[in-house]
């Protein structure tokens, strides 16, 4: 997953925990992340993301008769979803644990 | 597609326009609904400027299929790069063709050496990669008989043939035994830019009617990075040493004059940047 979302790694994993949700488009993505995540995603970063993701395939837009596409995290998707955070869950268990050590020495 | 948004900023809007066609085309709408339901602001509109470029460097794959971009790729970057090579035809006319080296100054003759050697190695890029892709289309014009096809693509070799044949008839009629008048070498010099443009409008518009596909498209758009990178390395020393002429020589051949270094300069770099973008997107396209 890493070397899926290389430089974007941030945002994109934002996103795509934002869609893991549900289906959501652009502005929801954005009111979502700012209220669940607490990070104000600009309306060029969230678009670059999102053309970076449909091109890795790990979203997909959904058809709307609105100008509001709404998009879908694919399989992909959830499966680097669910890798990175696999590995930001260990990096935060052994950051706690050392922590704990070392306010005890 | 909908339709633009009315209520969309004005400033979102030129911020929009300074995306790739196909990104507007696939996302123009979405980023306007967003921005309508976001109020835009100074922060959106900045994002989205700062995003362009790398809309440009790196088109999301996509949205484009390899051979196209690699057409567009070509196309757009041998526009920039025969007006990169005018400029610095112009400069090697006003500087090396003087045979002037400011004493005390060795920057400026080696500038002169990296200019040529970069410019030698961009031609010879540019001629070897690109003939296999022109021989192609020039034998599916000739087999489907299209003449505005075979124009276009011999268009590099007749403009410019045409071209100096007519400043050859001009200089004898208008020359005197120091060379043209200022005006004259002006309107020599712009007519050239013309020419240089329709020699390379030429090959485009055949890329872009034959649509050719396979290993030639793949070398020419490889070999067309190979040209750039060496045209980026020319205009790199023009910009030096006119830089160091106008510092060290201001007496030389108006270079006490800062308005037109200046603009030169910056057409140089706005041809630079263009041919550097393009390129990169061709090799990209190629290699991926």
């Amino acid at each position: 997953m890493g070397d899926k979302l290389d430089r974007w790694a941030d945002p994109p994993l934002l996103v795509l925990a934002s869609l893991a949700g549900e289906p959501k488009h652009g502005y929801a993505i954005t009111q979502d992340v700012a209220q669940t995540m607490g990070v104000r995603l600009s309306a060029g970063t969230l678009y670059a993301v999102i053309a970076r993701l449909e091109a890795k395939g790990l979203i997909e837009p959904l058809e709307s008769d609105d100008r509001r596409r709404p998009y879908r995290i694919t399989a992909a998707g959830a499966s680097a979803l669910a890798e990175q955070s696999a590995r930001m869950s260990r990096v935060a268990s052994l950051a706690t644990e050392r922590l704990r050590a070392w306010a005890t020495a | 597609m909908t339709g633009p948004a009315p209520s969309a900023t004005l400033p979102a809007r030129v911020v929009l326009a300074l995306y790739p066609l196909s990104w507007r085309a696939r996302y123009g709408d979405e980023v306007r609904a967003l921005l309508d339901e976001s109020g835009g602001g100074a922060r959106a509109v900045a994002s989205l400027a700062w995003q362009a470029l790398p809309a440009w460097i790196w088109p999301p794959s996509h949205l484009h299929d390899r051979p196209a971009r690699m057409r567009a790729s070509l196309a757009t970057g041998l526009m920039s790069w025969s007006f990169l090579a005018g400029l610095g035809l112009v400069f090697a006319q006003l500087t090396q063709f003087q045979g002037y080296r400011p004493a005390g100054h060795p920057v400026i003759g080696w500038c002169y050496a990296v200019f040529d050697a970069a410019l030698a190695v961009s031609v010879l890029a540019a001629g070897l990669g690109g003939l296999p892709l022109w021989l192609l289309m020039l034998r599916r014009a000739r087999r489907d008989r299209s003449v505005p096809d075979l124009a276009f693509l011999l268009a590099p070799v007749a403009v410019p043939a045409v071209y100096l044949a007519a400043v050859r008839v001009t200089v004898r009629f208008v020359g005197g035994p120091g060379g043209v008048s200022p005006w004259w070498f002006l309107a020599v010099t712009v007519a050239g830019f013309g020419a240089a443009g329709l020699a390379a409008a030429g090959p485009g518009l055949a890329l872009r009617r034959l649509q050719p596909r396979g290993p030639a498209l793949r070398v020419a758009a490889t070999a067309g990075g190979v040209a750039g990178a060496a045209m980026l390395a020319a205009s790199a020393a023009v910009i030096v040493a006119v830089a160091g002429l106008c510092l060290w020589a201001p007496g030389f051949a108006g270079y006490h004059h800062a308005t037109l270094p200046g603009v030169f300069l910056a057409l140089v770099a706005v041809a630079a940047s263009v041919t550097a973008v393009s390129t990169a997107r061709g090799v990209r396209a190629a290699l991926a």
